[in-house]
């Protein structure tokens, strides 16, 4: 065979193009991590442990200007020992130099970094051993837990009818959210959207805003809707709808991003239409996943329902507002107890339910 | 008449690994030819690039008479619905009965609405019994697939792909899940196609009693190149030892 040796030089150029890109992108998000790394150092010793500790200020002072001051060094600082490739980040990335220096401030400014955030922590939690047991707080305690062991029984049908009320709530919002999530999670498979570029702009368009919607919780989507729709049922009802949209809609594309790529793979070679490779290739292996998932998230509805009910959204978490506003302690014993029971019984199903199906 | 015709073709993957580096060759109607070469040599990066499941990243390939190598969507699928494809692992849908599974090789010619809601004509089912009976296993068209020995899967794998009424019929190592006694029974069931149909079956092996046996024309890869071209029976000992290398020693199924 004679080979033309210009194509031959083509695909070994692609080659060295592409590991010199990689190299140099992979750089620039070094350089950019210990930026950010060394600013997060900076102004978590300055503001957490000089100020409050050190000092121990009450009211910290706060100025655009000082932020930009430490910003500028850490850029400096940050891009300065990246560009000698012994910093941390470099080697992340795997575009350090491999020699002692780097094993070494990689070590320290890890520890360092994990230092500094365990010791804010601490300090920002104001933790303190001697509130826990002082004799005011341990008198209250011993008040609340003995009222709950006596629970007040009269209110028993109530407890009951707003249990039911909550349960059904997070019942309606999981079946409305059913269609949904089924539709949207095919959207947010990678491996269906990754193959163009609009589909896969699409797939990253929708994960940013679910992405962005699953990080509020459901409490505060109840506070929204309360607003917007009154307070009550309804609001508590859209709430835990838009949540399980969004949690249910990451389990199900990565069940989908799980699957055997044999079956789409030779559906695919026979000629189908990208519809037809997923309704065979896909669907039949991710109905039992959707399934579990289903009935695991109606089981987390329930409990999400009785905190967002503490906000108005209705049901069994509002009823135990109210009487733990009033201080009536024993009612609210009744009421955490019909709360406790009904967990764990819709744990139960839901794992019973779950296994049977597997 | 060439059926394929393979200019140059290189095959670079995104991690960086060269799998194809300048392969040409071609396949006239009516061949069994054969791909041997070790694990690893691109024998299944090969395969892919011919039905175009991955896009080569330079050279040709020609079906028919028309450059493949570039084409989309409406034109691409319409070349793919000419081409069969059997794998390994027998890729079949495993919660759905046989004659589903063999169905499944119609859908290309088939609209979307009619296949998601099962609207088949009568004569595809006579169509895929007939595919089935091919393969001698009609009496299976009702069971899951997944209940189906390795051997029976992959019979149903090949009747999938007759659905197609392919020209060409490309094989990724069909046997190499199954014990020698059904390789030797799946592989007579691909003779058959070549032989009675006609159709043109390109196959990765890696036994080479095998391709003594079956293949008409072998072809050798050694990491992305092509070594050895020609008679499956002048395969001596010194192209063996170039084709596995020295250490190699050759077994025999029969
Ligand atoms: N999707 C992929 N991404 C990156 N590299 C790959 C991919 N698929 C295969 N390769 C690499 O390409 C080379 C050729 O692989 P290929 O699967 O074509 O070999 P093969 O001859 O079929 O081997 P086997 O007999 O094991 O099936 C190997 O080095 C493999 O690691
Ligand atoms: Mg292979």
């Amino acid at each position: 065979m004679i080979k033309e040796p210009g194509l031959d030089a083509r695909p070994k150029k692609i080659i060295a193009d592409n590991k010199k890109r990689e190299q140099k992108f992979n750089f620039c998000k070094a350089v950019l991590l210990d930026i950010f790394l060394v600013f997060y150092s900076l102004i978590v010793i300055q503001r957490a442990i000089y100020y409050k500790f050190i000092l121990d200020i009450r009211d910290i002072p706060f100025a655009w200007s000082q932020i930009w001051i430490v910003l500028f060094i850490s850029i400096i600082i940050g891009s300065l020992w990246a560009f000698t490739k012994t910093s941390l980040s470099c080697n992340l990335f795997g575009v350090a130099k491999d020699c002692k220096t780097t094993k070494l401030t990689t070590e320290i400014f890890g520890w360092v970094l994990f230092d500094i955030t365990f010791i804010a922590g601490w300090i920002v939690t104001k933790i303190s051993i001697v509130d826990l047991f002082s004799k005011d707080g341990i008198e209250g305690a011993q008040r609340i837990f003995g009222a709950l062991f006596q629970p007040e029984m009269s209110i028993f049908d109530d407890v009951v009818f707003a249990t039911i009320e909550t349960i059904y709530l997070a019942l309606i919002a999981t079946l409305i959210s059913i269609p949904f999530t089924l539709i949207i999670s095919f959207f947010t498979a990678r491996n269906l959207m990754k193959d163009n570029k609009i589909s896969f702009a699409i797939y990253y368009i929708l994960r940013i805003v679910l992405n962005f919607v699953r990080s509020i919780e459901p409490v505060i989507w109840a506070i929204i809707f309360s607003v917007w729709v009154g307070i009550g049922p309804y609001a508590g009802m859209i709430a835990l709808l838009v949540h399980s949209i969004a949690s249910n809609a990451k389990l199900y594309s990565e069940a989908i991003e799980g699957i055997e790529d044999g079956p789409v793979e030779a559906i695919t070679a026979t000629g189908a239409n990208k519809i037809q490779v997923v309704w065979y290739g896909v669907v039949p292996q991710i109905i039992l996943p959707f399934l579990s998932f289903t009935i695991y998230r109606w089981d987390i509805n329930v409990r999400m329902a009785t905190v967002i009910g503490l906000v108005g959204g209705g049901g069994i978490g509002t009823m135990l507002m109210q009487y733990q506003g009033l201080a009536k302690w024993h009612e609210v014993g009744l009421i955490v107890l019909v709360i406790a029971f009904v967990v764990w019984v819709m744990d139960y199903i839901s794992a019973k339910i779950r296994e049977a199906i597997y | 008449m060439t059926l394929l015709r393979i200019q140059n073709l290189h095959k670079i993957y995104k991690n960086g690994t060269h799998a194809l580096k300048g392969v040409s060759f071609e396949v006239e109607e009516g061949e069994f030819l054969v791909i041997i070469g070790l694990s690893g040599s691109g024998k299944s990066t090969l395969l892919r690039c011919v039905n175009r499941l991955i896009e080569p990243t330079t050279g040709t390939i020609e079906f028919l008479g028309k450059d493949i190598t570039h084409i989309k969507g409406e034109e691409l699928r319409s070349v793919k619905k000419q081409i069969g494809m059997v794998f390994q692992q027998f890729n079949l849908i495993k919660r759905r009965s046989v004659l589903s599974n063999v169905i499944v090789g119609r859908l290309g010619s088939m609209k979307t609405l009619d296949s998601i809601f099962e609207r088949f004509p009568d004569s595809i089912y006579d169509e895929a019994k007939k595919c089935l009976e091919t393969v001698g296993i009609e009496e299976k068209a009702d069971v899951r697939a997944d209940s189906l020995s390795g051997g029976q899967q992959q019979r149903v794998a090949i009747a999938r792909s007759l659905m197609q009424n392919p020209k060409l019929l490309l094989a990724d190592e069909p046997v190499a899940s199954l014990d020698p006694a059904t390789s030797n029974s799946v592989m007579q069931y691909f003779e058959k196609i070549n032989k009675e149909l006609g159709t043109t079956v390109v196959c990765n092996l890696h036994f080479l009693s095998l391709v003594r046996r079956y293949a008409t024309r072998v072809i050798a890869l050694k990491a992305g190149e092509i070594v050895y071209q020609g008679n499956p029976l002048e395969i001596d000992e010194d192209w063996f030892k170039t084709i596995y290398g020295d250490e190699a020693e050759e077994v025999e199924i029969r």
